[in-house]
């Protein structure tokens, strides 16, 4: 049995879907938009960077700053098409997520279009080491995928926290009309939060790309994944997806360990469900105060 | 100079005062230039602003009517329900009595219906197994989409589970269909059993959960399914579905028989999800549910609504009805595929329903017709189409409020806002009054008043000159030019609100200004410190308060 295994790839498992569960937690609280085309941001993220790998340069870590980049363009194009022209309209919150939905199908068929259904595959950005630390040995991928993430949830908290942008952003999320009358732009603050979402769903699809191929729809299960995680953790909170993308990438590594692989999605609904029927607003689940759906 | 006195002194007009005998009035009199007070009334009576037809439908046929002929209406046998909603009025300008559709939409389903009963036999003869296709794929899509509609726009929960339920149902049904042999015309029957059981698992959750975090829950409901039918062998992993149950289409027809049998077979399940709709979103059912919406569920229980069983019966009935049509779509294709559970049938079924309109049956169907053209007719297209679909969605959310069918009331909302604007500009130049006090004023005559008193002081402000001033100053009292004898006579008629007096306190040596209060037994009270010695500079005095309050108002 060995446990410290299981624990490494929770963690792993949530650094990943984490990423994406805050990015959809912060989309949601700041600006109402439950932002369902991360499946596409993530695929164009890692096409973004494919492409800089295979036509500019091989080196690793401009490879992953590259799908950061293009994440933050692929998050600001996701706020142009939908965000920006719909926010002030009537039935915002549902004509926004269908927007949201309409731009990742538009935007996956024309990934689809234009590199064909051939998975593509990343370079290993961290390298082939191994190390082994309390008798656990961690392969390169691991530590780094952990690392990475958990400093890019730290970066992102510390701007919310101590920039004028971030100072911006939680007014919004606390009560989005008076922020608007003391002179907060929706529209300028929606354009941050899209890029800083974007730029985390860009980490994680060159992160997630390090263990499984690129296709112009594998962003879908992460997607998927990072949402019910923000769910689970109560749309809105940080704090809560944090501590749902924990339960879930341990329950996903005990069900694949000991259930096996098929069992994964089955278990891991069944934990949301259960924790949605104990607290119908996730974990957190007092955040969401500050907006109603 | 000398050029100008000369013409100006030659300018006689006509005293109206010279026939009472007035001291020194002469019959017509020498005056200064001064503008002619009729163009000013011809500038208000004509309208400057451009006026735009009024009133609506002049192109729109009304049948004549007779008060007798509105009480002889057919009627739906055994009910007391008219064919269509008939209203008896009057026409506005002609008085004739005319007869009105209230709803005319009865016409149009009938005329769709009619349509989609002819249709396989007005396609051209080379499209025509690839529509008959299409339309039965249609005929099975807006089925599901309505039994969806009212969940999503009767009950106004945001469920994605329904391509779930039809594909649990159709899986289940193709399953025994094929391990036990079962009949065609059981499986929609077993399928309803499925729906049902399906219905209870996504109620419960319905009952704690709202909004979003429902609508997620739902999605990652369809997931799941994905995920375990994919990786399940019984399910058929290897071969993408589960193939082969039995069907009512045989085989050993010809083919056009066999398009046109599952073509109208699906159709006539169309019919049937119509009614169910009709039934429920119409009935006591869709009342309730509509009462109820999300948030608004303390009012309805207020009232005495028991909102959460109404929801429990529309999760059951819908779900009943998507089992009905999964054990359909297995005796129509002979068994389903993974690809029911994807997240992009989920998608299609939501731009379906989206570009449509949510909430009305109309848009469910049309919708589907729509994406299923894009979808299925113009196959050759490759992923273009689905990219068509998007842009066609994201063309629907960012302009309409709600789908095709919101636009009768979005353009009527946009309209009466236009109006309501040229209405207000219209009515600007009419005066002091604004629209909203001119309703409040009870005598309307003061409208009027107001509104020709404005015109007249924009006229005698023109008429205010220094030589106005100088002759009133040389003689105060009786005849003036016409310039001056039009503004006395303006003053001499205002109100009695503020107007001016001269109080005499020594005769003959003071004279000072006061104001009337204009209220019986209110006193007058003093509006200046200024003393004058003579009446004459005392009516000067006040000539010039009044003048400057002119010029100010």
């Amino acid at each position: 049995m060995d446990i410290p295994f299981v624990i490494i790839n929770g963690i792993t498992i949530a650094c990943i879907y984490g990423l994406i569960a805050v990015a959809v937690s912060i989309t949601w609280s700041a600006l109402g938009l439950l932002n369902l085309s991360y499946g596409f941001i993530f695929s164009f993220a890692g096409y973004g960077a494919w492409l800089a790998e295979r036509y500019v340069w091989h080196d690793p870590v401009f490879v992953l700053f590259m799908g950061i980049f293009s994440g933050v363009v692929g998050g600001i194009l996701v706020c142009l098409l939908v965000f920006i022209p719909v926010h002030d309209k009537p039935n915002f919150n549902i004509r926004g997520m269908i927007g949201t939905l309409a731009v990742s199908l538009i935007g996956s068929q024309c990934l689809l279009q234009y590199f064909g259904p051939k998975n593509k595959l990343l370079p290993e950005v961290f390298g082939y080491w191994k190390i082994k630390i309390f008798g656990v040995v961690l392969t390169a991928d691991k530590v780094g995928v952990i690392v990475c993430s958990i400093l890019m949830i730290i970066i992102v908290v510390r701007w919310m926290k101590s920039s004028r942008r971030g100072l911006e952003i939680r007014a919004m999320m606390m009560n989005p009309h008076a922020a608007s009358i003391v002179g907060i732009g929706v529209r300028r603050t929606g354009l941050y939060v899209m890029a800083v979402t974007g730029a985390m769903t860009g980490l994680s699809s060159v992160l997630l790309s390090q263990t499984y191929y690129l296709a112009p729809f594998s962003g879908l299960t992460p997607m998927i994944k990072g949402v019910s995680i923000a769910l689970m953790g109560g749309l809105g909170s940080v704090k809560g997806a944090i501590i749902a993308a924990i339960i879930l990438g341990f329950n996903e590594a005990l069900t694949s360990r000991f259930l096996g692989g098929q069992y994964v999605l089955i278990t891991q609904f069944s934990l949301i469900i259960l924790v949605l029927l104990i607290r119908p607003r996730g974990i957190a689940g007092i955040l969401d105060k500050a907006r109603e759906a | 100079m000398s050029e100008q006195t000369k013409t100006k002194k030659k300018i006689t007009w006509k005293n109206p005062l010279a026939l009472w005998g007035a001291s020194g009035g002469n019959y017509e009199v020498p005056t200064i230039t001064h503008k002619d007070p009729s163009e000013i009334w011809e500038k208000t009576k004509s309208f400057i602003v451009p006026i735009t037809k009024i009133g609506r439908f002049h192109y729109e046929y009304k049948s004549s009517n007779h008060g007798s002929k509105l009480w002889n209406r057919t009627r739906w046998w055994p009910t007391r329900r008219t064919i269509l909603w008939t209203k008896g009025v009057y026409n506005r300008k002609s008085l004739k009595a005319e007869k009105i559709r209230k709803d005319k939409r009865p016409i149009f389903w009938f005329l769709g219906l009619v349509f989609l009963a002819l249709f396989p036999f007005i396609v051209p003869e080379d499209y025509k197994n690839t529509l008959l296709v299409a339309g039965g794929i249609f005929g099975i899509y807006a089925s599901i989409n309505l039994c969806w509609t009212l969940v999503i726009g009767t009950a106004n929960i945001f469920s994605l589970a329904t391509y779930a339920v039809v594909g649990a149902a159709a899986f289940g049904t193709s399953w025994l269909s094929i391990n036990l042999g079962l009949p065609w015309w059981t499986l929609p029957l077993i399928g309803m059993g499925v729906g049902f059981i399906c219905g209870i698992i996504i109620a419960i959750p319905a009952l704690r959960l709202d909004g979003f975090y429902y609508g997620l829950l739902t999605l990652g409901l369809n997931e799941l399914c994905r995920v375990y039918v994919v990786t399940s062998k019984t399910f058929g992993s290897a071969s993408g579905g589960l193939y082969g149950a039995s069907t009512f289409i045989n085989d050993e027809w010809p083919p056009m028989v066999q398009s046109i049998t599952s073509y109208y077979s699906s159709i006539i399940l169309l019919i049937l999800t119509l009614f169910l709709f009709r039934f429920v979103d119409g009935k006591r059912l869709g009342r309730i549910l509509r009462m109820s919406p999300e948030k608004k569920e303390a009012f309805a229980e207020a009232s005495g609504i028991n909102y959460k069983k109404a929801r429990v019966m529309v999760f059951l009935i819908s779900s009943t009805a998507l089992g009905f049509i999964g054990g359909f779509y297995t005796a129509y294709y002979r068994g389903v595929a993974f690809n029911i559970f994807s997240f992009d049938t989920v998608l299609l079924g939501l731009a379906m329903i989206t570009i449509g309109g949510i909430g009305r049956s109309e848009g469910a169907v049309i919708g589907t017709m729509l994406v299923v053209v894009l979808d299925k007719v113009l196959i050759s297209l490759g992923p273009i189409r689905y990219i068509m679909i998007g842009v066609l969605m994201i063309l629907t959310i960012l302009f309409l409020r709600n789908g095709i069918f919101g636009i009768r009331k979005q353009f009527r909302e946009w309209r009466d806002k236009k109006k309501g604007e040229r209405r207000s500009s219209r009515l600007e130049r009419g005066g002091e009054m604004l629209p909203e006090q001119a309703t409040e004023m009870d005598d309307k005559d003061e409208v009027y008043r107001k509104r020709y008193d404005k015109m007249q002081r924009e006229f005698l402000k023109t008429l205010v000159s220094e030589e106005v001033v100088e002759e009133h100053k040389k003689k105060p009292l009786g005849q003036h030019s016409e310039a001056l004898e039009r503004l006395l006579l303006y003053f001499r008629r205002s109100s009695q609100v503020d107007k001016y007096v001269i109080k005499c306190e020594k005769p003959f040596k003071k004279y000072k200004i006061m104001a009337l209060s204009g209220k019986r037994g209110g006193s007058p009270r003093l509006v200046e410190d200024k003393t004058y010695t003579s009446t004459e500079d005392a009516y000067h005095g006040v000539f010039l308060r009044r003048l400057q309050d002119l010029m100010e108002a």
